[in-house]
């Protein structure tokens, strides 16, 4: 595990602050080319809002298509961030510490974007402010709470006040060591930002406390979070194969297999851009791909069982539909390529220590996984939809339009581009965990042998 | 009496341990200094005083105050402009504890951070002595003792090998 | 003073790695009085538990028209293949999860696999009351598969159980050797020549590890589907229209839960009545780092439970409806409470507390409440599901009766109990409870070492 070598503070602050204080070239050509999708995108729904959703391909019966599916594959991506931090530090596994800061990041960022995506959808998006939030109107009405559609934003709000101030609380240390690096009005709002944080005894014991204690807080949140939008399709009685039990812990372990997948891809993204060998080793990905496999064998037990009792109650529409998914063009070659994007090919690719330690394959699996984890809920969504009605003369299918795509392909360039921006203000790795880690190190001797440790404290 | 507060700074931790175990033996207890440091080290083995702390009062209250805000908010939302869906209940407990479980999550993580930012004593009004050379890797140890003391610690300090001494009346 | 020394905790007692071995095999080979005494009332309430089984077969008969009639049996013997079966796991999990403090919790999980002989003798008569899948729907789809559903689950607990077995003897053939020529006397001469062939060679440490590796791999994956099939085969599938997929899961969970709680329950009375020598290696530090595993399991539980009673329940479909009153809300609610408050709330409300996670007491009272709950989840399962006559059909229409246990039952369930404790206290004679080669490979890797001026545990990591 101990692969890395000691580095002095004054390098792990130089090399985790490049972000900050460099101006690389490709940087900011990437910026620039994530910027064009991202105005695109504004453009799309711009356009979508003035003509109406019409410009879509969402009618009569398919109500959700593109938007809905985003929303919900960027609730899972957001699932990475207490996933690899919280449990991880719960767990003391000493690799997460390059991985916490960039997964935290990521949920926040991953959050605001799935949040956008119901506003959008709404088709006249100001109008969500009735519906929503409860205050009095004169109309009468307030939101439903009995409606899983309200339990949404309540959960999600949670959820992204919570990463917001998980991440906060941790850098805390870390804009204090920028404000030292720092001269002017920059220093300045570094100060105010780190709150006259000095670096005592009583301050790093209670950074620790917040560590364990908000993560144990967050935990719960983030179990409930997906499965409060997985409830958004499982209370629906009149969809077929939408109404199951398993829905809410199948939809939670397949955003943690999405969202670490999408961690993974973004540290090796982060490494070629900051040149973070160093700490960003082969050693971490390794161990994140050992977690993925652990990952997506439960991923894949709750999509069997979610299978298998679709058959189990052996009732004709329920039947008809999985048929359709899984059968029936066009949805069997979107099913097809989901099983063997999130799961045929990555996870026996992961079984090899080659693999696993190779940042190329990491990469291009776990782009794989998310694109197959993208499609599931597309072919849970949609083909369900299409067959929703009784009568067989109001069936439909869906197609997206161009405006949909622009919008989804947006979505994604925008994730990157905040994740990219915040990299320009703070540190992705956190510095004083690293730091920590380097404190920690220490070696026994078994033998002829030089065993590395860690220096535990309880 | 005055009190001063010195600040000796090191660049290694052994040696502010070492300074943390001659200032003992000035006669001052280790609840007169504290060290200033980049990283967390192990509690104790720098030999920093133990602090107590309260914290977790505030998750429960702020358990509390979050499931009582909405329950309230569901209940008397409901109650007021009761919205009759197939003849359900207007209030019924499943949803509203969902909701309920939001709120109180909430509550205990906001109030959490709000404990913690306050254990820490931040954030700091007062302006405090340090040393940007910290953030670099040098550890501090900060010192609050009388004026008749401030000869001994600051020797004290330098045998230890400090590479740098500052001080500020209190 | 602060030197480094050999401890598996910082303020634990020192270990001299030369004395694991006698110390944990002092006594290995005796059978004390009170052992002897406690294994021959274990022995007395097992034969009443088999006579009063023999009078129930006698009365109506083992066939599935007579199966209303053994719910409390069906319930029992699903509390022990859930919990017995779960705990080798708990030995498998945390050694592939390279915890330095689940040392003193592997071998007692591990011994649990021979309780499984138990197991399979007791499900062959539910297996034989098990209706034709004719005209009702199951997870086989068909009945025109040969064997299905009686002769699948029973090579599959047989598999399950020769698996869990397997693990052990390879776990515990080096412990034995060491147990073995620590001691003289018959029976360490007796066994003297099955263990000769353990050297401790580096190929065969290697060969120890795979197996290990494997064995537990496949144990995991056997657990885990006949978990599945067990309970949609013995529950859901004997009440029509109950379709809850994530039923299978939620009692797996539930299994884990009840192993790891028999396991610290274990690993609490070896540390109490075992030998004076052997009680450092069941540190605090270890039944603290569980009951934290523990407080995650307990609110896991309380997830999948909501998961399944709310999408139930808002559907507002009338077999749904029927269900949920049969289970939890009018038949048998006073089981469904229990279960709730024994399994959920207790250890929650106990565990949130970190002084009383951080004790060998608290845990072990947590683990004592999630063994009631886990026998309370049984019955209001499999009572109602054996308990129901007539299971062709579309829906279930009605709330049937809840049936209360009569005095053969209570005689069966403290017989069958008794069964499994006296198993595995026969079993603790055959391997050592405490696994001596897990514990010298643990010390070769923890030092507590002064570092600046306090002492701190140094967990090396050989991997």
């Amino acid at each position: 595990m101990q692969e890395g070598r000691i580095l002095s503070a004054k390098r792990i602050n130089n090399d985790l602050l490049r972000g900050v204080f460099e101006n690389p070239l490709r940087y900011w050509l990437i910026i620039g080319f994530l910027a064009i999708f991202v105005l695109g995108a504004m453009g799309a729904a711009g356009y979508m809002i003035n003509r109406g959703l019409g410009v879509t391909g969402l009618n009569r019966p398919v109500y959700w298509g593109f938007f809905i599916t985003n929303f919900v594959f960027w609730i899972g991506i957001s699932h990475a961030g207490v996933m690899l931090s919280a449990i991880l530090r719960l767990s003391k596994a000493e690799w997460r510490r390059p991985a916490t800061r960039a997964a935290e990041v990521l949920t926040i960022f991953s959050l605001l974007t799935a949040v956008m995506m119901p506003l959008i959808h709404a088709g006249r998006p100001w109008r969500v402010i009735y519906w929503v939030f409860p205050y009095d109107f004169s109309r009468g009405i307030w939101p439903d709470v009995r409606s899983a559609l309200v339990w949404d934003p309540s959960a999600i709000n949670t959820y992204l006040t919570s990463s917001i101030l998980f991440v906060f609380v941790a850098l805390i240390p870390d804009i204090a060591v920028i404000r030292d690096r720092t001269t002017g009005i920059r220093r300045k709002i570094y100060g105010v930002l780190s709150l006259g944080w000095r670096g005592s005894t009583r301050q790093w014991k209670f950074q620790a406390i917040a560590g364990i204690l908000l993560s144990a807080l967050i935990l719960p949140v983030f179990v409930s979070v997906h499965s409060i939008v997985s409830w958004d399709f499982a209370m629906a009685i009149s969809v077929k194969s939408w109404h199951s039990t398993i829905f809410a812990p199948y939809f939670v372990i397949g955003a943690v297999l999405s969202g670490v997948s999408g961690v993974v891809t973004v540290m090796i993204f982060m490494r070629w851009i900051f040149g973070w060998e160093e700490y960003i080793r082969k050693e971490h990905i390794e161990s994140l791909a050992k977690l993925l496999v652990v990952i997506a064998l439960g991923w894949f037990y709750f999509f069997a069982m979610e299978l298998i009792f679709g058959i189990y109650g052996q009732e004709g529409d329920e039947l008809a539909t999985k048929h359709m998914q899984m059968f029936e063009p066009p949805w069997v070659w979107f099913f097809i390529t989901f099983i063997v994007c999130s799961f045929c090919i990555p996870v026996p690719m992961w079984l090899f220590s080659g693999v696993r330690r190779s940042m190329f394959w990491m990469v291009v699996t776990t782009i794989l996984v998310n694109i197959g984890m993208w499609l599931e809920r597309f072919i849970i969504i949609v083909p369900a939809l299409a067959r929703k009605q009784v009568f067989s003369g109001t069936w439909y299918t869906y197609a997206p339009s161009a405006v949909e795509i622009t919008i989804v392909a947006g979505t994604f360039a925008m994730v990157l581009l905040l994740f990219l921006l915040f990299a320009k203000l703070f540190p992705l790795i956190p510095i004083f965990d690293i730091k920590e880690g380097q404190v920690l190190r220490d070696e026994i001797q078994v033998g002829r042998r030089k065993v590395p440790a860690v220096i535990r404290e309880d | 009496m005055t009190k001063t507060t010195i600040l000796g700074l090191y660049t290694d931790a052994n040696y502010a341990a070492e300074a943390g175990e001659a200032l003992e033996r000035t006669g001052l207890s280790n609840k007169d200094f504290d060290f200033l440091t980049d990283t967390p080290y192990p509690e104790g083995a720098l030999g920093e005083r133990h602090s107590s702390h309260r914290l977790y009062i505030f998750p429960f209250i702020g358990a509390l105050i979050g499931l009582t805000t909405a329950l309230l908010l569901t209940t008397a939302t409901q109650v007021s402009y009761p919205l009759i869906t197939g003849g359900k209940p207007v209030l019924s407990i499943p949803p509203m504890a969902i909701i309920t479980y939001e709120g109180t999550m909430l509550g205990a993580i906001l109030f959490t951070v709000i404990g913690i930012i306050f254990e820490s004593r931040l954030p700091s009004m007062k302006k405090q002595i340090y040393d940007d050379r910290i953030t670099e890797g040098h550890i501090g140890v900060v010192v609050t003792c009388d004026e008749s003391k401030v000869n001994d610690v600051e020797q004290a300090l330098t045998q230890a090998g400090a590479i740098d001494i500052k001080k500020e009346n209190v | 003073m602060l030197r480094e020394a050999i401890k598996l905790s910082v303020h634990g007692e020192e270990i001299d790695p030369k004395a694991v071995a006698s110390e944990i095999s002092k006594g290995f080979f005796d059978l004390g009085l009170v052992y002897k005494s406690t294994l021959w009332i274990l022995l007395i309430i097992f034969l009443i538990g088999v006579v009063a089984f023999t009078l129930k077969a006698l009365d109506g008969g083992i066939q599935p028209n007579e199966r209303y009639n053994w719910g409390y049996f069906s319930a029992i013997s699903a509390f022990v293949l859930m919990g017995a079966g779960s705990a080798p796991l708990v030995a498998t999990a945390l050694r592939l999860t390279k915890n330095h403090w689940r040392r003193p919790f592997s071998r007692i999980a591990e011994l649990y696999s021979l309780v499984g002989i138990l197991v399979v003798f007791l499900y062959i008569p539910l297996l034989i009351m098990l209706p034709p899948i004719e005209g009702r729907k199951t997870i086989w789809f068909t009945d025109q598969f040969p064997g299905v559903p009686v002769w699948w689950d029973f090579l599959g607990i047989l598999f399950l159980v020769i698996n869990g077995i397997a693990l052990l003897v390879i776990s515990g053939i080096p412990d034995l050797a060491q147990a073995v020529y620590q001691s003289n006397g018959k029976k360490s001469t007796f066994l003297k020549p099955m263990v000769r062939w353990w050297k401790g060679s580096q190929h065969q440490w290697n060969i120890h590890r795979l197996s290990l590796i494997s064995l537990g791999a496949t144990y995991f994956l056997l657990l885990i589907l006949m978990q599945s099939l067990i309970n949609v085969d013995f529950v859901m599938s004997l009440i029509p229209g109950w379709k809850d997929a994530i039923m299978p899961a939620h009692i797996a969970l539930t299994g884990i839960q009840t192993g790891i709680a028999l396991v610290v329950l274990t690993a609490f009375l070896t540390k109490t009545f075992g030998n004076q020598e052997t009680k450092k290696y069941f540190p605090m530090e270890s039944f603290w780092s569980i009951s934290k595993i523990m407080l995650a399991l307990s609110l896991l539980w309380a997830y999948f439970w909501f998961a399944a009673f709310m999408t139930l329940w808002y559907g507002r479909m009338p077999v749904e409806q029927t269900i949920l009153k049969t289970f939890m809300f009018e038949a048998y609610r006073w089981p469904f409470l229990l279960n709730v408050f024994f399994s959920f709330l207790l250890p929650f409300l106990l565990l949130i507390w970190n002084p009383v996670r951080k004790s060998i007491l608290g845990p072990t009272f947590v683990a004592v409440s999630v063994l009631f709950g886990a026998f309370f989840m049984t019955v209001r399962l499999y009572v109602p599901a054996f308990g129901l006559k007539d299971v062709v059909g579309h829906e279930l229409m009605f709330v049937p009766e809840a049936i209360g246990p009569d005095l053969l039952d209570a005689a069966i369930i403290f017989g069958v109990l008794s069964g499994v404790i006296l198993i595995y206290m026969l079993a603790a004679k055959i391997f050592p409870m405490i696994s001596i080669w897990e514990f010298k490979e643990g010390l070769l890797y923890q030092r507590v070492r002064p570092f600046m001026r306090g002492n701190f545990l140094v967990v090396g990591r050989p991997e």
